[in-house]
């Protein structure tokens, strides 16, 4: 139908619709919210896209609408592959019916902070089929691809897109989605599949495991998706491992050489191994040169083809050093490994750059009006009220915008590990005898993506803990996803679950519902919390700032009497508020951004703050 | 003929937005193009930089250090970031505006001089396009928006002149705020006058 510009993110979700997907889930996380986030506001008939609870929710409904024989798409950051880990491996080793395809994204040189992890490593040990395209327009191509190897293996297959190719845009040629071809779902009684009733049954699956994996190598090379050029007999030999295939051209010309004059191996899977090609290309070769992001794992696998096929040559890559396990591949890097390769210098190697000044530190803050800035002060207060200082009373942080109390003015949190981490991090805490209390925080979708077991476990175990539960309603810091607490009237057909009542329900010893932007009420909360030694629970409500201000909401307007200010600054430090600068003899707040929360207020010891207009609520 | 393009600043500053009216315009003129963004979270003011690869086919998406034709900077700090990108030979489009951090307004954190930062960018072997913010016309009494205006000044630039008409930059602006582009379409044009 013609060309668009596409991310890869809106390439795989295009791409799974006109591949016939029924059914798409997932859990948002930078860099792959954009592929349920391009899709899921669209009027689709007969196909049901969600974001879940969690990435192991996610994977489970789209297992069993796969095993109902719909073809189903589900999709995730790489963190989300280690929570739905668990579920994909026993499904791997139960094959599928209806194709199956886990889209995941790696973020190589870490731009949305998370663990540099490389999850080829997790396709290596469930024995899955991986595709790695290094475009958005090959992510198209492949998500087509990746349903036909599922449903012709039986296999889970996996698609690996890096931030590169996941944010980036080109023009993708794509196809009309059709209307989806109605078909009975299938309800298939099999324990020696779909359980793992016994070890005989369990060797057996592993077995079939095995097979599957073999017959998507054959399907793989069939379909050509590995790409092997030869050049000239004992030349050098490129194997090129997804996004950083399109910057050969450029660095092969720096060395005055073009394509011919190598051979090269674009590879799209390094799981199934590509065995074949890889034979072919060492046969050609003197040197091979491997680029690979982060882990050497297709490295490692041309080293046990190399050596049973007697290669004499050099291996250059990651483990002789060439090479870094750490961070985004680019031009710089295909230049280092020819360089190394060819044994020479590129044309243009520029010498080292000139000097240049650091820029100023601008660590990310909490937008102006959020309500967690609140919170983050109220913690503060309620530390000191309580006769601690903020340096001895540990405050686990969590996932999402709630962590960035981590951050100047406010550093009052202390961890940042996984999702729901604070709450049982903190119950470790209590146990190895520290004499302060405790607070975990959390935001409204990490509590109910991972942290409601945590707190069970608080409750059962009588530990004495105050958990801040910071609920704006939103899963903010991937742009604004509904999550199970969202108002119903952003979540047609689904239902709103209401967190106060599931924590009330879990039997905490103390829930206090306050209002963040009521710092009084809120450290007061926080205070009687810590004093009592209860299994307590603070429920901070406000809904975040940015959604409200799209619909308008304006809860409060803030003065400025410039000829009081005395330029202390005091406004600044205690809320780092993005809306307040300093002008000329004074502060200067800016009403484009300033939604008079009023939380600088308290801040300005001569009033020249000060709450003016009227609740607009 | 080809074009790299690296834009840097701040959350806010409508830095992706004027990548995105040149990725329209390259695609509404069939020429190649990639757009490559970088930013942090869903809130303002933190670090965005977009890449924009005009005229190549199939190349990847990452500009290489000093490979950028043209850098656009919008903030005089976050433009120290930018240095590396810009070829010698090439333009360093600096719109000098300074947007303090809360930690230097405070006395915690140092802000580059301003005659440090260009030095720094002159240093590049670059051609430094200065653009001052109150050189913004207004438009129906309203200053007009800096992006676009800063785009207007980028167009008229080489290679950047040869590879996209203006002309299809204008009506990218006027698809993408249809039936309330004249603003924009202001800025923009009292833009092309600086180049």
């Amino acid at each position: 139908m013609g060309k668009r510009i596409l991310t890869g993110n809106e390439s795989v979700a295009r791409g799974a619709l006109v591949a016939g997907a029924s059914v798409i889930t997932g859990y948002p996380g930078t860099p792959s919210t954009g592929c349920i986030g391009s899709i899921i506001d669209l009027d689709l008939p007969g196909r049901h896209i969600e974001w879940s609870a969690n990435e192991k929710v996610a994977f489970e409904i789209a297992t069993g609408a796969a095993w109902a024989g719909r073809r189903a798409l589900c999709t995730m950051k790489m963190s989300g592959l280690n929570v739905a880990y668990d579920a994909v491996i026993s499904v791997a080793y139960s094959g599928t019916n209806g194709g199956l395809v886990i889209y995941v994204a790696d973020d190589p040189g870490v731009s949305a902070g998370m663990a540099e992890e490389d999850t080829r490593g997790f396709a290596l040990m469930a024995d899955l089929p991986m595709l790695e395209p290094s475009s958005p327009s090959e992510a198209y191509r492949l998500v087509k691809e990746a349903f036909e190897i599922s449903e012709r293996t039986g296999s889970i297959v996996m698609l690996r897109l890096t931030t590169e190719v996941a944010l980036g845009a080109e023009p993708v040629e794509v196809d009309e989605i059709p209307p989806l071809e109605p078909a009975e779902p299938i309800l298939e009684k099999d324990i020696t599949c779909y359980t793992k009733a016994g070890s005989a049954i369990c060797r057996e699956q592993h077995r079939r495991l095995i097979d599957r994996l073999a017959e998507a190598e054959k399907i793989v090379r069939e379909l050509g998706l590995n790409r092997l050029e030869l050049g000239e007999d004992g030349g050098v030999g490129i194997v090129a491992v997804g996004a950083v295939d399109r910057y050969l051209d450029e660095g092969l010309e720096a060395f005055g050489l073009s394509r011919r004059d190598v051979s090269i191996l674009h590879a799209v899977t390094t799981i199934p191994f590509p065995r074949e090609e890889v034979r072919r290309l060492l046969a050609r070769s003197g040197t091979v040169l491997v680029l690979e992001e982060l882990e050497p794992h297709f490295e490692r696998g041309l080293i046990l083809e190399a050596r049973e096929a007697g290669f004499a040559g050099r291996i250059v890559g990651k483990l002789d050093q060439t090479l870094s396990r750490i961070g985004e591949y680019a031009l710089p890097e295909v230049l280092a490994g020819l360089s190394e390769a060819l044994g020479r210098a590129s044309k243009d190697d520029r010498g080292p750059a000139t000097k240049i000044p650091s820029p100023a530190p601008r660590p990310i803050t909490v937008c102006a009006g959020c309500p967690h800035r609140g919170t983050y002060m109220a913690i503060e207060m309620a530390i000191e009220r309580a006769g601690f200082s903020k340096d001895e009373v540990m405050v686990t942080g969590d996932i999402g915008c709630t962590i960035l109390g981590m951050n100047p003015p406010f550093e009052i949190l202390w961890t940042e590990v996984s999702m729901g981490t604070s709450v049982s991090l903190a119950q470790g805490y209590v146990h190895a005898g520290v004499r302060t209390p405790v607070i975990a925080t959390i935001g409204d979708s990490t509590f109910f993506h991972a942290g409601i077991p945590g707190l069970i476990n608080a409750v059962q175990h009588r530990v004495p803990l105050t958990l801040v539960v910071m609920d704006n309603g939103w899963t903010s810091m991937t742009g604004m996803q509904v999550n199970p607490g969202t108002s119903e009237e952003f979540q047609p057909g689904g239902r709103r679950v209401d967190l106060e009542a599931v924590i009330r329900g879990l039997g905490v010893d103390r829930l206090s519902v306050v209002d963040p932007y009521d710092l009084e009420e809120t450290a007061g909360a926080i205070e009687a919390s810590l004093k009592d030694g209860g299994v307590n629970v603070v429920l901070a409500r406000r809904e975040c700032a940015i959604q409200a201000r799209r619909r308008g909401v304006v809860p409060g307007r803030i003065g400025l009497d410039p000829e009081k200010c005395v330029l202390c600054k005091e406004c600044i430090r205690a809320t780092g508020c993005p809306a307040i600068s300093i002008g000329d003899g004074s502060i200067e707040v800016d009403y484009s951004q300033c939604n008079g929360c009023g939380l600088c207020v308290p801040a300005c010891p001569t009033g020249a703050l000060f709450k003016g207009g009227r609740d607009e609520l | 003929m080809s074009c790299d393009l690296v834009m840097i600043g701040v959350g806010g500053q409508g830095v992706l937005t004027i990548a995105d009216l040149l990725v329209r315009s390259a695609f509404a003129s069939m020429i190649p193009v990639t757009f490559s963004p970088t930013k942090g979270m869903a809130q303002r003011g933190g670090f965005v930089k977009g890449e924009v690869r005009i005229g190549r086919a199939g190349s990847g998406m990452r500009i290489p250090p000093a490979g950028a034709d043209i850098v656009i900077a919008m903030e005089r700090s976050e433009g120290l970031k930018g240095i590396p990108y810009v070829r010698p030979g090439g333009t360093f489009i600096l719109y000098d505006e300074a947007l303090i951090p809360a930690g230097v307004a405070l006395g915690k954190d140092r802000y580059p001089e301003r005659k440090e930062v260009l030095a720094a960018i002159r240093g590049s072997g670059a051609d430094l396009l200065l653009i001052d913010p109150w050189s913004r016309p207004s438009f129906d009494g309203i200053t007009v928006p800096a992006n676009v205006f800063v785009l207007g000044a980028a167009v008229g630039i080489e290679p950047l002149l040869g590879t996209i008409d203006p002309s299809l930059v204008e009506r990218a602006i006027e698809e993408r705020w249809p039936g309330r582009a004249d603003m924009n379409l202001a800025a923009f044009r009292a833009g092309r006058a600086l180049s």
